[in-house]
């Protein structure tokens, strides 16, 4: 991507914007408080700035404000002021404001509109009028800079996820403006696609003209870009501003308690701290951990050593080989699977032992959502190739099926079928034949422990993200299922809820329930998993304790997938072989200070079912 | 809002190319009769998109967009298509205007769907040979061809205020 | 009525070319603008609806097979439909219709059939089949443009020529892509439903229940997921300014008035030919 025609044509060389917020307030309609509330900071031409925050801190809000969507598009009442480079933004349509700011989004797909790469990243600039000449140099300009160029005439569905966000990143620098924004630009990609698109967003920075403001919760992704860090509280009022040395490196303490996500090397090096390791400063990278660490003394060898509690194997709660009984409660025999015309997965073979916690990995495409929904019968697997607790869901009926495993979709919204929270947990129930008043206390007990009492009269869909994520999983729990199933259950979520969350299932694992999680955060995995099955074009490549895949650098490789920051940066590590190849948070030495209330590894599964900082 | 109406004018869009494939099995096993029921189901769009966002030519716009997406899965009926929701567009819009686009009881719908059934009767009469048919079944046709467009308005409507519970409505910009 | 649209680029017009790439020429249906292969079936399609004959709707349904066959090039699946579904429909149609004809209103001169009490006459066949051929014949004009237009040209066409504005017509574009993304939703919906058991039994009644519970479900995402890319479109200067840059010209050019004028004067030829009013 650095050849001589890399070099953009003058006018795609702006100069970059300057943003100077000052008592910044918006409120929605209806909305108690201002989220953002009395925000005044200024960003420099030039600066790539992170803006931190917990969920609801009004991050995407402060975001929208910036190029006149709000209020302009979307009815909120604003206090204060956004000047964009010396332009009032209120004053200004959001087309006007377009030249000077560019928007990426989360949802690539919400951002396509055309059916070619080089029509999507022509739109902006046909938008502006532009002469057809000024259109295509434009337009070749930004797909080169993301490496697009080669692919201009494919539809942008047959690009990659990853590839799709970078489409998004090249539309938004097509339109010739100073400052680009980008709200969670690498939620829901793949390892790989999400290395695609930092390094997109480096190669922009490395040019120096432009402005960046970006939210994102992957922070070890994109940490090393960042030159300034934004942090705003629950309530929406600004708690940081500065250098990201400053912020992230002198505050992460405070930062932590406040609940802002911040990089797992910081958080692995606070915990360290605790125990005695002197790491100064903080690391950010897993690379600076690991140096930090290669010249820190051992802690005291005076004092008492530091006490390393370590899980040997299979990851964090090993199963009881003994309790366990050897017949497998999911058994899978030869499984092939098409969807359409298309051949998804090939003879895959899978046992999957009661009480394990089974991570499904892979990259974008590779079949992980059909093997979970062929093992749960949402699409119907040939017939005797799958057994769930001695049930074939290809012949199975609805009833018996759902006693056995509960299946949560991605997307909540897909499955709510009934018009009252509390229809929908009383749903499962009612269609095996369950008494009336059993229902009632079943579905009190099961609103008690994911805190929806009180909305049980609500439609489902008016409940928040994190609330209908809750809800869908109840709904799958309730009828007792010894098996339950997630798609996925942290996409669209922040770490928070994902943690929260988490929590739950970790506790529930520890009551003996076997869960079986499909997801891209690899931390996740490590931190939760005692098993984990690996899947690239539609083949189960590994299946092994959670541990050993993650040791297996050559399979990771092969299936595009990434170490975790902890696992890369204390694998063989010399100086502490006490730390030397500890993969979960949860067994390092130390405790995080002041962790508000997020449920993490370890300290879930000893609150089993654990609901607390949920949100009523 | 104008992708709003894109996004209700898709969904029923795919309605509307079903009804599509369905008119020729219905013309034979009905003799036509039942047409009335089938072309009543065009209106769904501009039923929905009035209910959910209550302003001035979004039944107009919806309807549009419902036939061009349908028209490209079922290019036959391409011209029946942009007639049926040039038509009953209009007439849905005019209805709106008439009460200034105040009025916006279930009545004011039905009234519409009423215009548009008999309106529906006299064309599609054209293309059915009615003369010939026995009297008994002119007088189904007839009834089916007004109560089509109505069963579908109601349907249109309990689909509109489902969406509205479930907190999709947005306050117009 | 030639191209009226403004010309912005000048010289070797690189919109042109990738016009020419994207349709393929080889037949002369692709070359025409979307308008002309609907404005010039229209008036034998009108006229069509209150012929009775049988000879008008056969003349029409050899014309427009002639132009599709001669003007489009066409796939497998297009020649089974047009070789062999549309005649054998054309056939059930006709015969649906003779067995509704009511008996007493037409001449019983000839008998085709009669078994037991029931008789089919001669002239109900013909009132059947007229009625097929003039739907077979309406439909198949129909695809004369149908067959060989996308969706995306129709729309532009309608922009550049019809004057929509384009803020309609590019929603309209934006719109097509929400097509395939509904239908993987529906599917995921409806399998979600199955494996929850939100089944209401069986009978019509309760499939039109089931799939009222799908409708809200994938409206609400899709309303959505059309207000997402409604601030995309915004942010990116959607709307700015009256006009907007065209990189793709759909031109209406002499060669769309030629086929216009011919075709209709062939549908005068025909009516003033087999007069089926008389
Ligand atoms: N269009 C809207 N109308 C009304 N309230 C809204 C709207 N969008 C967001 N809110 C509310 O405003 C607050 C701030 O939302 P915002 O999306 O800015 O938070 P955020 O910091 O981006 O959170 P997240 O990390 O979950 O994306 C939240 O309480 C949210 O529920
Ligand atoms: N209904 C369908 N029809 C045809 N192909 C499909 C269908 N659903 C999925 N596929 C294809 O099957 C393959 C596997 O899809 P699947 O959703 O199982 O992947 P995944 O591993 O879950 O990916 P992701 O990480 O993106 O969710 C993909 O290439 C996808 O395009
Ligand atoms: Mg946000
Ligand atoms: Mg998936």
């Amino acid at each position: 991507m650095t050849t001589p025609h890399d070099t953009p044509p003058a006018q795609l060389r702006p100069a970059g914007v300057s943003v100077t917020a000052a008592g910044l307030s918006v409120r929605y309609p209806g909305a108690e408080h201002a989220a953002p509330d009395g925000v005044s900071f200024s960003i420099g031409v030039g600066e790539v700035v992170l803006v931190l925050g917990p969920s609801g801190s009004g991050k995407s809000t402060l975001t929208l404000t910036l190029n006149g969507l709000i209020p302009h598009a979307i009815p909120a009442d604003v206090v204060g002021s956004v000047r964009i480079g010396g332009r009032d933004a209120a004053g200004a349509t959001v087309a006007e404001l377009s030249t000077d700011v560019a928007m990426v989004f989360q949802d690539p797909d919400a951002q396509i509109v055309t059916s070619t790469v080089l029509d999507e990243v022509a739109f902006g600039p046909e938008n502006l009028a532009l002469p057809v000449d000024e259109v295509l140099a434009r337009a070749e300009a930004s797909l080169r800079r993301v490496g697009l160029w080669e692919r201009r005439d494919d539809n942008p569905d047959r690009l990659s996820g990853g590839g799709r966000q970078r489409l998004a990143i090249a539309s938004a620098l097509a339109m010739g403006s100073g400052l680009v924004v980008l709200d969670e630009p690498t939620a829901n990609l793949d390892p790989r696609g999400i290395d695609d698109v930092a390094a997109a967003l480096a190669d922009v920075v490395a040019v120096g003209d432009r402005s960046i403001v970006m939210v994102e919760h992957n922070l070890d992704a994109i940490i090393e870009l960042v030159t300034r860090v934004i942090a705003l509280d629950a309530n929406g009022r600004l708690v940081a501003d500065g250098p990201t040395d400053d912020v992230l490196r002198g505050r992460a303490a405070e930062l932590s308690g406040l609940g802002v996500w911040l990089p797992v090397s910081t958080l692995a090096a606070l915990r360290l701290r605790s125990a005695g390791y002197a790491i100064d400063p903080l690391p950010l990278t897993a690379a600076e951990l690991r140096a930090a660490l290669e010249s820190a003394p051992r802690p005291g060898a005076d004092q008492a050593r530091p006490h390393v509690t370590r899980t040997d194997a299979p990851g964090p709660a090993p199963y009881d080989a003994k309790i366990s009984p050897p017949e497998p409660i999911i058994r899978v025999r030869d499984l092939s699977v098409r969807r359409g015309r298309t051949p998804v997965l090939h003879d895959i073979d899978l046992d999957v032992h009661a009480g394990e916690f089974l991570a499904v990995v892979g990259p974008n495409g590779a079949g992980k959502t059909t093997l979970v929904q062929a093992i749960a019968g949402v699409v119907p697997p040939p017939r005797g190739r799958v057994f769930v607790d001695g049930v074939d869901p290809a012949r199975a009926d609805v009833a018996a099926l759902t006693a056995r495993i509960g299946f949560v979709f991605q997307n909540p919204e897909h499955q709510f079928i009934t018009n009252t929270v509390f229809d929908e947990l009383a749903q499962g129930l009612r269609l095996r034949g369950t008494g009336e008043a059993e229902i009632q206390a079943r579905v009190a007990d099961m609103l008690e422990r994911f805190g929806l009492t009180g909305r049980e009269a609500s439609h489902p869909f008016l409940l928040s993200g994190g609330q209908k994520r809750r809800l869908s999983v109840g709904t799958a729990l309730i009828a007792g299922a010894p098996v339950l199933a997630l798609d996925e259950p942290t996409f669209g979520q922040d770490r928070a809820r994902a943690d929260e969350l988490l929590g739950i299932l970790a506790g529930l694992n520890a009551q003996g329930t076997t869960v079986i999680v499909v997801t891209h955060d690899m931390q996740l995995v490590t931190e939760y998993a005692t098993h984990t099955a690996v899947v690239a074009e539609g083949r189960l490549l590994a299946h092994a304790p959670t541990a050993e895949v993650f040791a297996d650098g050559e399979l990771l490789r092969s299936a595009g997938l990434r170490r975790p920051p902890l696992a890369s940066a204390l694998a063989d590590l010399p100086t502490h072989p006490e730390l030397s190849g500890i993969v979960r948070m949860a067994d390092l030495p130390g405790a995080l200070p002041a962790d508000s209330g997020h449920v993490r590894g370890e300290e879930a599964r000893t609150r089993p079912g654990s609901t607390e900082g949920v949100a009523r | 809002m104008l992708l709003t109406c894109a996004a209700i004018g898709v969904a029923t869009g795919l309605v509307g190319a079903v009804a599509g494939w369905l008119t020729p099995v219905v013309i034979i096993a009905t003799a036509g009769v039942a047409y009335g029921l089938v072309l009543g189901s065009h209106v769904l769009a501009g039923i929905i998109a009035q209910e959910l966002l209550r302003m001035p030519f979004v039944a107009l716009l919806t309807h549009l967009i419902a036939a061009l997406v349908a028209s490209a899965f079922n290019p036959a009926w391409a011209p029946r298509f942009l007639g049926t929701a040039l038509l009953f567009g209009l007439i849905q819009e005019g209805v709106a205007a008439l009460t200034r686009y105040r009025a916006w009881g279930a009545w004011r719908f039905f009234v519409s769907a009423a215009i548009i059934g008999i309106i529906i009767a006299v064309v599609v009469g054209f293309v059915v040979p009615l003369e010939q048919l026995a009297p008994w079944a002119r007088v189904l046709y007839i009834a089916l061809s007004i109560l089509g467009p109505i069963a579908w308005t109601a349907v249109g409507l309990g689909i509109g205020a489902a969406l509205r519970r479930a907190g999709v409505a947005r306050v117009p910009r | 009525m030639t191209a009226a649209t403004p010309v912005r680029a000048r010289g070797n017009d690189p919109d042109d070319v990738r016009h020419l790439d994207r349709a393929p020429r080889e037949r002369f249906l692709y070359a025409l603008n979307p308008l002309a292969k609907i404005a010039a079936p229209v008036p034998a399609m009108l006229a069509l609806l209150a012929v009775r004959d049988l000879q008008t709707p056969t003349a029409f349904l050899v014309l427009a097979y002639a132009v599709i066959f001669v003007g489009a090039r066409l796939s497998a699946r297009m020649l089974a439909v047009l070789l062999l579904a549309v005649p054998a429909s054309l056939i059930v149609i006709g015969i649906a219709f003779s067995l509704w004809t009511d008996a007493s209103r037409i001449s019983h001169d000839v008998v085709v059939l009669q078994i037991g009490s029931w008789t089919l006459y001669g002239e109900a066949l013909e009132v059947g089949f007229a009625t097929a051929l003039r739907l077979g014949a309406i439909l198949t004009l129909a695809l004369v443009g149908g067959l060989t237009t996308t969706g995306a040209d129709l729309t532009r066409s309608m922009i550049q020529q019809l004057r929509v504005p384009y803020r309609v017509g590019y929603t309209a574009l934006a719109a097509f892509r929400f097509v395939p993304r509904f239908g993987y939703e529906l599917e995921v919906i409806r399998a979600a439903h199955r494996v929850r058991g939100a089944s209401h039994g069986r009978g019509p009644i309760a499939v039109v229940r089931r799939r009222m519970g799908y409708v809200v479900p994938l409206l609400a995402g899709a309303i959505r997921h059309a207000e997402r890319v409604a601030l995309s479109m915004d942010s990116r200067a959607f709307g700015a300014y009256p006009r907007r840059t065209e990189r793709y010209r759909i031109p209406f050019r002499a060669r769309d008035v030629v086929f216009i004028a011919l075709f209709w004067s062939a549908t005068a030829a025909i009516f003033l030919t087999l007069r089926p009013w008389a």
